[in-house]
């Protein structure tokens, strides 16, 4: 009995084998081979993962694209394990210090612009457009109520008096980091606001609480227009809803956009020509094509073009 | 019966007889208890049956939608109309390949070292009080160390051999009691009859106590791979790609598995829809694998238990 299953697991296990390895070898539509490793930001993970998936249908390339996040990405690539590191944040200079340490050459790109949306339930119809300066002020601690148990009439007074409900990502998440650095400059978010790690149970939580109120990227917000409400925003000339051509490069919404990135391993596009092929693949068609669809705005052509020219001229 | 009732209340002062309408209303409140106390018994039975009856209704009548040849037979993708599990059905049977021969080697041998030849003294019980713990360690820290060990130090990277090794090393005590169990019940008379004839230790161990306790201990292992196959925590912990399209074709590729698809799909679900009904498709062929491989379990274990 104990032979007899051996044998058949070994067997088993030969024609497996032998069946995977002529399923890779029938395929060989383009020159290049190999794979390309990315991780980094969630953010960016939708458009890279589209642009990627086109990617492949045109080379036998195999590119893997995980979104552990922005810094625990970094954490992989600069130790050299990943090709490209996405993020929703500028490369830090510690990251910079430690790429040098390793002697990885990198490069930072913008691949597109994403505007900072604020969501409320549906069924809320009166903060449907908040001022640049509301918003400052509703999710700094301590700026209306001490003990920040902060009311809607608090901020206008003919909204209603229940509490506000606040929400948003954590600080693994770079749209966090924006929000905190550049939005409300660095002072402390209210307390008590609910932050959380996964989008989904921000998009959940706002749409069965009538008095909350979340930030988080536009991408998240178009797919889920039919359980949220995206607040319009006043920044001095009348509110602006965040669309795909409000959120663009000098659009009415540009002071919530913010560009998101990838980095690249140069020595690895040097190396590799199938890491090269991909970055060009990623500035010559990928981000113009599919940030719209994935709820990107596209950098201008101009930008596109110029990373392009320098990925072409890596040697 | 009320006459009964009424004997087994006596107290030790015969006098002290209680009156009738007492023990009646005693009687009644027993028996209301007695039934209070069946019909709870049986709520707490039907509560985990009606919510996992919810849940199937909710999988199947999310999912059935989406079983197709195709969806079984595609390459993973972002869209949903080309997106299919074939990477993750054969990434699952790579990984039981790997986690079968290396549990079924480490865990038998362990034991037999410890039912056959190890003396039962304080070393015998501190590794067998270990091997009981290391049952109950969250499998998030086997991640972990999966992570350090294979992923990091040996340099495997979120491989199939990175991740069947932390998987096995997750279920390895599952086969080694398993195991330990099924060899215990081997009489002892066959063993002795055996060393009668002037067997040795090993020659007992391969022709009497192995064929003799292995139905024992392929249950062990099954249940231990179908353990493996579900676990999604240490393979988060090791960073499988939430994108990976090839099929993979050897132990050191890059790789995903069912639950994995499943969990990605879940929450990605804010992005697409649909994929939510394409995670509760992968969760239908997920569970008819394991249902498979726990009736191949049942039926070793019926098949072949009473043969002493």
């Amino acid at each position: 009995m104990k032979k007899y299953l051996v044998a058949l697991s070994i067997a088993a296990l030969t024609v497996f084998t032998a069946a995977c390895g002529s399923d890779d070898n029938s395929a060989d539509a383009g020159e290049l081979s190999g794979s390309v490793s990315i991780d980094g930001s969630g953010t960016v993970y939708p458009l890279m993962s589209r642009i990627a998936d086109e990617f492949m249908t045109i080379e036998d390339v195999s590119v893997e694209v995980g979104r552990a996040g922005t810094s625990a990405g970094m954490q992989k690539y600069v130790v050299g394990e990943t090709d490209f590191s996405n993020a929703s944040r500028p490369i830090k200079d510690e990251e910079v210090a430690e790429l040098d340490a390793n002697e990885i050459e990198s490069k930072e790109f913008k691949v597109a612009l994403d505007g900072l949306t604020l969501v409320i339930n549906p069924e809320n119809d009166w903060a449907t457009e908040l001022t640049e300066e509301e918003v400052k002020t509703m999710f700094v601690t301590g700026n209306i109520k001490d003990d920040d148990k902060v009311l809607w009439s608090d901020i206008r007074p003919e909204w209603p008096a229940e509490e506000i409900n606040f929400y948003g990502p954590n600080e693994n998440h770079g749209t966090y980091e924006f929000f905190v650095d550049v939005i409300i400059e660095k002072q402390d978010l209210v307390a008590g606001i609910n932050l959380q790690q996964e989008y989904s149970t921000l998009v959940s939580l706002v749409s069965d609480d009538k008095n909350g109120i979340a930030f988080f990227g536009f991408g998240y917000y178009v797919n889920n227009d039919d359980k949220l409400k995206a607040v319009s925003i006043d920044f001095g000339n009348g509110p602006v809803a965040p669309s795909l051509e409000t959120i663009g490069e000098d659009g009415p919404y540009a002071n919530f956009t913010r560009p998101v990135f990838t980095n690249l391993n140069l020595d690895a596009a040097k190396e590799k020509p199938q890491v090269k092929a991909f970055a060009e693949y990623i500035f010559s068609t990928g981000a113009a094509d599919f940030a719209g669809e994935t709820g990107f705005a596209p950098l201008p052509d101009e930008e596109l073009a110029e990373a392009l020219e320098f990925v072409q001229n890596l040697k | 019966m009320k006459e009964l009732a009424l004997n087994s209340n006596e107290k030790t002062t015969q006098k002290q007889y209680m009156n009738l309408a007492k023990v009646n209303r005693r009687m009644t409140a027993r028996l209301l208890i007695n039934n209070v106390v069946k019909y709870l018994f049986f709520a707490s039975t039907m509560f985990g049956l009606v919510i996992l009856a919810f849940l199937m209704y909710q999988i199947f009548s999310d999912g059935l939608g989406w079983l197709s040849m195709d969806f079984l037979t595609n390459r993973l993708s972002t869209l949903p109309e080309r997106a299919g599990i074939i990477g993750a059905i054969t990434g699952t049977v790579w990984l039981m390949f790997i986690v079968g021969p290396v549990t079924m080697v480490l865990g038998i041998g362990t034991a037999i070292y410890l039912e056959e030849y190890a003396k039962k003294g304080k070393f015998h019980s501190f590794i067998q009080t270990n091997i009981t713990n290391l049952a109950g360690v969250p499998s998030i820290v086997f991640g972990l160390l999966g992570l350090t060990i294979f992923v990091r130090m040996f340099g495997f990277g979120p491989s199939i051999i990175a991740g069947g090794l932390t998987m096995a090393l997750l279920v390895l005590p599952i086969v080694v009691v398993a195991s330990q169990e099924a060899i215990r019940a081997v009489p002892s008379y066959l063993r002795e009859a055996s060393y009668g004839m002037g067997a040795t230790k090993w020659q007992t161990i391969k022709n009497i106590v192995l064929p003799a306790s292995i139905a024992g201990i392929l249950t062990g292992v099954i249940l231990a791979l179908s353990r493996a196959i579900g676990e999604t925590a240490p393979l988060v912990a090791i960073g499988i790609p939430a994108l990976i399209v090839p099929i993979p074709s050897s132990i050191t590729d890059n790789f995903t598995v069912l639950p994995m698809q499943i969990y990605y799909w879940t929450i990605d679900s804010v992005l697409v829809d649909e994929y939510a009904s394409m995670a509760a498709a992968t969760i239908i062929v997920l569970l008819a694998v394991l249902f498979l491989m726990n009736s191949v379990a049942i039926i070793i274990r019926n098949k072949f238990q009473k043969r002493y």
